[in-house]
């Protein structure tokens, strides 16, 4: 006879745990700062690959004649294989002023096979615009999202398990928001691409748990809720760490394949996924439908009154 | 409980594999020098600019309190598909954003292509290419409309021409780089136009004003490119510029600007992009790999942990990522392909993770079932009738975000992003495409996990199941006899 967990027990201990992690977002955020990419912010990125060996002060000095001293910022690192100059300033520069920039650096520099690997300029105002535009996706996946829970798990009491939902992916979408602050990656496209899917995901495992809730609320109408989710949670144990177990295993190929090859572009994508991914199953199984059973039983002992 | 027969596992297993087959190499046929492609493979799919390497701009007035009509943003978008035709770039993204006067260009470099100076590229489909002949030579400073004189930040004037205007651009009918030899052997590299009826009278009187006496300026977008010496009276509508062309290409690329027609106002650059195809091809090779293990390790799990309904998980999965990569590739000729970026990659991965859910909500069903002493046709029958909802909300869900996705990240001109205009109008459009995939590779994957994952899946473990042999409590989860 397997041994039942006592998922619903754990919640206050769930409860606790969630607001720890609002809070460790902001203070994190406020301690180690959080950036935009110029996709949001505005700005140019200028990689250039070169080969040999370059002083970063030289270099630095040399650009910064060449840009302006305010808001530039020089770095040499490594990435997919190559030594790059990362060149990042706050306005934007035109083509023109690109081209210039490249034939300059070339001229500069003519043994070290100077080339341009990526160059994006964009302006603040766009950037702006796009954040609110990306804020705006999120708000209305998730207003989807609830209308859609609320309408399908209407026998059991549909919007209290949508705003129970709702709480848990903005639990997941903290978690998320967390790995991008502690890994210091910049708030991009990839960012929005990364809370949308686990609010897609989130919500998945969250209503494969909530469809046995109401399957077995429908044959143990007499029960307690408290037991009712308490078994439902159990059976759907084996699911939900198979299901975890491969998403989880898929997306950590593409973070340590990208990690050992250097490309940020992929890690900064994969790695909040991750975080967001191990979240959901947590929130799915620990948070939401024993923090909803304690709603129901408020609302029963309510009624009851 | 409906009867499926035997044979039905193999007839689909082996669709399947026809189709993961097919997906992967494509359908051609070869005529001595000719390749046909009947059904395209993966080799076809157009991958996106983060792979390729490529370039992308924005565009908008240059006048920012300008407010351009609609007409006339389309008439910049025809200019600039143009110049792209015109320089041998047909693989191209070009869409407007009406609601923000914005042009989006985006475009991968040719697989020939050596010099990759995405900046200079830019500028000339930027170039207001404003052609202009005007008698004599004379310049003023440049006035606005009130008549004052313009003086830029260092107090100096634009010269522009003061001579009375002969030609416009609108009067070439075509433009063409030639070259010819020289009375001192030297080759040099003219463009010759050739004029519409309108404007070979205006030509025609103003050599003859010239003729002998005097110049005609040629000028382009307010620098002066050319001022021979008039010294005949053309009457037939051919003239030639020769403007110290150094090379072929140089003449070609003044031939191409005037043959795709100046832009009705000065247009400038506000987000540009550019990315060398080396920095594409490592990571393009990374997801492949990344992809490859993923898959791997998860089927291994699935057929150890649910033995035979895994193995029918197994297929059902290889079949639902050929099915979305035939999407992607254009494998169905009734759907355009997809430009296939990294996040559209890590979305196919993602799938292949959340498409392996139905079929374990429904192995954990059955077994379920076989452990609380169901015959095994009950347990299967059962099972896969009691996961179907859980497995429709689910993917219901991903549905919606993909859709949203697609909405907000793809172009204006897309289907998602006119159903969700209500709420977007305010914004700009997304001007880098690479999130749209992952949006889209998201909703094909979970289709054909509704296809592959869902209803053939059921198929072919009921097919199975009559199988003697294979009715065994163990292989569907019970426990060990």
């Amino acid at each position: 006879m397997k041994k039942n967990f006592d998922f619903v027990g754990f919640r206050k201990i769930s409860l606790i745990i969630s607001l720890s992690l609002f809070a460790l977002c902001i203070v994190l955020s406020l301690v180690m700062g959080v950036e935009m990419d110029i996709s949001f912010k505005g700005g140019t990125l200028a990689k250039y690959s070169y080969t040999g060996t370059l002083e970063e002060g030289a270099v630095t000095d040399f650009i910064e004649s060449k840009l302006g001293k305010d808001d530039v910022i020089v770095d040499l690192t490594t990435s997919g294989g190559k030594t790059i100059i990362s060149i990042s300033k706050t306005d934007v520069l035109s083509p023109e002023d690109q081209e210039a920039l490249t034939e300059a650096l070339k001229a500069q520099y003519p043994n070290n096979k100077i080339v341009a690997e990526q160059v994006n300029a964009v302006q603040p105002s766009m950037g702006r615009s796009f954040f609110a535009k990306c804020l705006l996706a999120v708000g209305l996946a998730a207003l989807f999202l609830i209308l859609y829970v609320a309408y399908r798990f209407r026998k059991i009491g549909g919007f209290s398990a949508g705003l129970m939902a709702v709480f848990a992916l903005v639990n997941d979408l903290a978690f998320a928001y967390l790995a991008f602050i502690i890994f210091q990656i910049p708030l991009n496209d990839n960012f929005v691409a990364v809370m949308l899917t686990i609010l897609g995901y989130s919500l998945n495992d969250t209503i494969v748990i909530f469809d046995r809730i109401r399957e077995n609320r429908a044959k143990m109408s007499k029960e307690p809720i408290h037991d009712v989710v308490n078994l439902s949670l159990n059976q759907s144990l084996g699911r939900a760490i198979s299901t975890s177990l491969s998403t989880i295993v898929a997306m950590t190929c593409v973070a340590v394949v990208a990690a050992v090859m250097n490309l940020d572009s992929i890690i900064s994508f994969a790695i909040p996924m991750l975080f967001g991914l191990v979240s959901g199953s947590y929130t799915s199984l620990f948070l939401c439908p024993p923090v909803w059973s304690l709603w129901m039983e408020k609302k029963a002992k309510k009624g009851n009154k | 409980m409906k009867r499926v027969a035997r044979p039905v596992f193999f007839v689909v297993a082996l669709l399947i594999a026809a189709l993961v087959i097919t997906t992967f190499t494509g359908v051609y046929s070869q005529y001595g020098d000719r390749t046909d492609t009947h059904i395209k493979g993966v080799g076809d799919i157009r991958f996106g600019i983060d792979i390729r390497g490529g370039v992308e701009a924005t565009f908008g007035p240059a006048d920012k309190n300008m407010d351009a009509t609609d007409k006339q943003m389309e008439a910049i978008k025809d200019v600039i598909a143009q110049r792209l035709i015109l320089n041998g770039v047909t693989d191209y993204e070009l869409y407007t954003d009406l609601a923000n006067d914005q042009v989006i260009v985006r475009y991968p470099w040719a697989s020939h292509e050596t010099e990759f100076d995405a900046a200079s590229a830019i500028q000339e489909l930027g170039q207001t290419a404003r052609l202009e002949f005007h008698i004599g030579s004379e310049t003023k400073d440049k006035t606005d409309d009130k008549g004052e004189v313009i003086k830029d930040e260092n107090g100096n004037t634009t010269k522009v021409p003061s001579g009375k205007l002969v030609l416009t651009g609108d009067d070439v009918q075509s433009a063409e780089a030639q070259s010819y030899q020289d009375d001192k052997g030297q080759i040099v590299y003219v463009v010759s136009l050739e004029l519409k009826e309108s404007g070979r009278k205006a030509f025609a009187d103003a050599t003859k004003q010239q003729n002998g006496k005097g110049t005609i300026s040629i000028w382009l977008d307010d620098q002066m490119i050319s001022n021979p010496n008039v010294n005949a009276h053309i009457t037939d509508g051919k003239a030639v510029i020769e403007g110290g062309f150094e090379t072929m290409a140089d003449a070609a690329d003044l031939a191409n600007l005037i043959t795709s027609g100046a832009l009705p106002f000065d247009i400038e650059v506000t987000n540009s992009g550019s990315i060398s195809p080396t920095m594409g091809e490592t990571a393009l090779e990374a997801m492949v790999i990344a992809g490859i293990i993923a898959f791997a390790l998860i089927a291994v799990y699935m057929i150890i942990r649910y033995r035979l309904p895994g193995v029918v998980a197994v297929i059902a999965l290889a079949g639902q990522v050929a099915g979305a990569l035939a999407c992607i590739s254009g494998y169905f000729t009734f759907f355009e392909g997809l430009t296939l970026t990294i996040p559209g990659i890590a979305g196919i991965i993602l799938s292949i993770g959340m498409g392996v859910d139905a079929n374990t909500i429904t192995a954990e069903r059955i077994k379920e079932e076989i452990r609380a002493g169901r015959t095994i046709d009950g347990a299967v029958d059962r099972g896969t009738k009691a996961s179907f909802s859980a497995i429709f909300d689910g993917n219901v869900t991903v549905i919606i975000v993909a859709i949203v996705l697609m909405g907000v990240f793809g172009s204006s001109t897309s289907l998602w992003a006119k159903l969700l205009s209500w709420a977007l109008y305010f914004f700009p459009v997304a001007t880098t495409g690479s999130v749209y995939s992952f949006g889209f590779t998201l909703l094909v994957g979970i289709i054909w996990n509704f296809i592959m994952g869902v209803w053939l899946s059921r198929m072919m473990l009921k097919s199975l199941c009559r199988f003697k042999a294979l009715r065994k409590p163990f292989l569907l989860g019970g426990e060990r006899v």
